[in-house]
Order: structure tokens, then sequence, then C-alpha cells
């Protein structure tokens, strides 16, 4: 019994009978940043109306910088940095952006231009603007600026 | 109303900034937080009136609608009134000083800019939308900080720092003459944290050997010992050196490699007497094959006319010697041409002393 034991410990590992499949996480090309068309109701503006194979035809980048130019490095970190911006905007400012923030980075400035509602009142946003440059400066290390224009609404282009 | 606008704004901020990370974007729970305090306008921004909007709309009043933040319950739903005041343009003079306008680069400011521009494909049956919340306008880059006045200002600004070119250096050949050797490095720019970029370590080194004092000798070998480095037809050797991690690291080199080169040079080795006929940069009539049977053709036609002794010095500073000689260097040292070929016949046809 030992003896088998051994045996069985010594004997090479036998592959088991099971196979695997490989997936990829689903990629719907198809179905990234397009608001589908409804019953009429559903005002969109002009960044959410155009998709994205409209970008450099009918809609420009919202975020300019060199890393993406041929033989520059870069393009990764500017990535995520931007990333974190959006998100980190889209909770600074709960419920006043009126479309997406514009990131631009001249040198080693980096601008943040945000379009807002009009729901808060200016010394709350003045103590949010300050907020957001001094802690975002500190976090990335480079001097930010945030250029905020107020609209009274969001501006409508299509209905869909 | 203020005191409730400000405990929905705490709530929303605190709940915003602390959740927006770990939840998936965008966050509807704190969507649903603000509503609960204050009803659907703190969600999302309310939707304005469609793209041709009149001119009072866009300039932000309200109508008869009070000015500061009133809340007015229309049914379930509160709207905060808050309009601004009417934009910059109405109160702009024509001959204002732009340049305090748009001081620095700075993004589009529709209330800023007295300009009805329109940007971005129409809808159907429609026009460009307008300027106020234009996102298309702040995306691009603009120049408004750059207009002929503002880069004037620019330039008398900078003027007092600049030094005056040198009025003896007035040509390219002087500049030449007292700073022989080139040096060319390249600076990189780009946006973002980081401002290394190793690209920027290349040096390169441009001399021409004219300014360099070399003989016959020190300039044939110099020649041989950097290859494909020297230009002949411009007569340029260029020194690229990036193999150190700074830029002035790779200059000192560069210049220890043209002072090695120099020295180098000069110095004949005892080995270099070997150089046989293979090692030549260029045909020697002197001491070839050519010149011996020339010559040898040419005593053999001697003696068969029975002429008296010619030396062969005097057959060499003859005039068809001579003539063949230059013929048959041009030939081997430059490529073959007509001119070159019709050449070598003219000097042939003389030498043998044929008429045509």
């Amino acid at each position: 019994m030992a003896a088998a034991a051994r045996a069985l410990r010594v004997l090479p590992r036998v592959p088991s009978a099971t196979r695997q499949l490989h997936t990829t996480p689903a990629c719907l090309k198809t179905r990234a940043a397009r608001v589908r068309v409804g019953k009429g109701d559903k005002l969109v503006t002009y960044e959410q109306a155009h998709p994205p194979h409209h970008i450099g035809h009918r809609k420009g980048w919202l975020s300019l910088h060199t890393g993406n130019l041929c033989g520059e490095a870069g393009a990764a970190q500017r990535a995520v940095e931007d990333a974190f911006l959006r998100r980190f905007l889209y909770g600074t400012f709960p419920g006043l952006l009126a479309d997406e923030v514009v990131l631009k980075r001249r040198g080693n400035l980096l601008v943040i231009c945000a379009l807002l509602g009009r729901a808060l009142p200016p010394h709350k946003l003045y103590f949010l603007l300050g907020y957001t440059e001094t802690l975002l400066s500190h976090f990335y290390k480079c001097p930010v600026r945030l250029e905020l224009q107020t609209v009274p609404a969001r501006v409508p282009y299509k209905c869909l | 109303m203020a005191a409730g606008a400000g405990r929905c704004c705490r709530a929303g901020l605190s709940h915003g900034a602390l959740l927006s990370w770990a939840l998936p974007f965008p966050v509807a729970l704190s969507q649903a937080v603000l509503s609960r305090t204050a009803g659907g306008a703190l969600g999302t921004p309310r939707w304005g009136r469609a793209a041709s909007s009149s001119a009072a709309a866009v300039s932000g009043r309200e109508g008869p609608q009070p000015r500061e933040g009133s809340v007015r319950r229309r049914g379930r739903t509160p709207q905060f009134v808050r309009s601004a005041a009417p934009p910059r343009t109405e109160r702009m003079a024509v001959d204002q000083d732009w340049s305090s306008v748009y001081p620095t680069a700075a993004a589009f400011r529709p209330a800023s800019v007295p300009l009805p521009i329109r940007m971005g494909y129409p809808v159907k049956r429609g026009v460009p939308p307008p300027k106020e919340g234009n996102l298309e306008l702040i995306k691009i880059p603009n120049f408004l900080h750059l207009t002929p006045p503002a880069i004037k200002k620019h330039c008398a600004a900078l003027k007092d720092f600049c030094t005056e070119w040198p009025s003896a250096l007035d040509s390219d050949e002087k500049c030449e003459q007292h700073f022989p050797i080139e040096i060319e490095t390249v600076d990189y720019v780009s946006s973002g944290i980081s401002i290394w970029n190793p690209k920027a370590r290349v040096v390169t080194l441009r001399v021409k050997l004219s300014n360099l004092n070399l003989d016959d000798h020190a300039k044939k070998k110099l020649i041989k010992l950097v290859g494909e480095r020297y230009c002949r037809e411009t007569d340029v050797l260029t020194i690229t050196t990036d193999r150190c991690p700074l830029r002035r690291q790779n200059y000192d080199y560069g210049m220890h490699l043209l002072t090695v080169l120099y020295h180098e040079s000069w110095k004949t080795e005892k080995w270099e007497s070997e150089k046989s006929e293979e090692d030549m940069e260029e045909y020697i009539w002197e001491n070839s094959h050519s010149q011996k049977n020339a010559l040898d053709t040419l005593l053999q036609i001697k003696t068969s006319e029975n002429v008296s002794n010619v030396t062969k010095e005097e057959l060499l500073a003859s005039e068809v010697v001579k003539n063949y000689r230059n013929s048959v260097i041009a030939l081997k040292n430059n490529s073959e041409t007509e001119s070159n070929m019709s050449q070598y016949k003219e000097s042939v046809k003389k030498l043998l002393n044929i008429q045509a």
C-alpha cells in the first residue's frame, strides 16, 4: 500500500483530458461611442451625435499632445493621465459638465477646458477651480490650468 | 434655498469624488443622491433650445425671470434660474487693444471673441452650430494671442535681450574662415511631464579638410582612416557621435576624435612604405605599365628609324608623351566619357605619328 503510493508519486503526471477555450473580452466596435436612434425625444450634443469614424472629418480630438506623433514617446502615459483626468473632473463637478472635457498639453502645462452648466454659484465654482488645479498639479508635478466656461444649458445638436 | 443648494452640493461632491473612481464611468449613484435632495435639476444639465436659437437665449438672460438663483417650483421639478451677465463682446470697442483680451494662448471663449463664427457639420437643411457651447471651437488650437500687433509687442520686449550679429562676419566665407568646425545638435520639445529625449544626445561635427593643415600624405591617410565619413564632392568630413549618454560628452568625444585623426595622419608608420598600387587612391602615371609601354614603343620606333640615341628624359619631356600621359590619367581617374576617349585617340595618333 505504501509501496503503491510511492510508485504513484514517482510516475510522471498524466495530462488531464480537458480542453480549454481561450477567449478575449468582447470588443464591440460597432457599438462604441454611438448613441442609438430612439423615438425622437433624445437630445444629443454634437460630440455624442457623431460616431468615432467621424473623428478627423467632422470632429476634432478631445486631447491634444505630441505623444501620438511619429517617433515620439509617452503616448500610453498621456492616455492614462487623460482617463484619470476625465473621471476626476466628472466627479469634482457632479452634474455640471455640459460636454466632454478638452485636454490640451503645451509643453509641461496641462490645460483643461470644461464646459459647465450654471447650477452652482460663482464662489463655489471658483473654489472647485482652485481645488482641482492645486490637487492635480501636486499629483502630476506639472502646472495645471483649468479654463471653465458656463453655458445656460446643454447645447443640443440633434434629436435621436 | 441657498442652504439647500449648498447641502446638496457638498453631498454631491463627496460622493462623486469618492465613488467615481471605484464605479464604472459614468457614475449613476451620485446622480441618484443629488436627485433625491434637489430634484432633477442638478442631476444633468438642462437642455437648451436648438442650435438656431436667438441671441436672447444665447446671452443667458431668461426673460422676465429673476436674476439671482431663485427656485421656482413648476409642479414637481424645481428649476435653478441663474443667469449670467451679458457677454463682454457687446461692450467691446472696434479699436480696442486685442492683446489685452488674449494676452496668452487660451481656449476659445465665445463671450470674449466678437466674431459670428460657426463651426461643425450642419444638420440636414440647417447651418453649422453657433459658437456658444461649441466644443469644436474649443478643441482646436487658436492663434488669437498672436495677432501682428501682439507679435510686434513681443519683439519689442525681446529686443533688450538680443545682441547684434558681429559686423565682421558678414559673409559665409568669413564665417567659415574664422569658425571652420560646425557643430550640429538637435533639441526636442514635446508635451508631457518629462523633458528628456534620448535622441538629443547626438552631436554632428563637420569640417572642411582644406581648412586643416594637411600635406598630401596626411590628407590621403586621413581619408583612408575615416572612410565613409568624407564626402569627396564637398570636401567635408562629418563625424557623428552618440555613444555617450550626455551631449557634452559626445561633443568632447567628437573633438577628441578629430584631434587624434589629425595627429595620426601626420605620422608615418613603418608599414606605410609597403603601399602598393592597389592601395593608391588615384592613378599615377609615373612608374606605371602605361609609361613603360609608351617609352618602349617610342624607343623602338626611334631605333628603327635609326635616329641617334634619345634619352628617356627627353622622351618624357616631349609634347606627345605629355599629351598621352594626361589623357590616360583622365581616363583612369574620371569615368570614360566621349571627350576622354576622343582625347586619348588623338594623343595616341600623335604619339605613333599616324595620320588619319
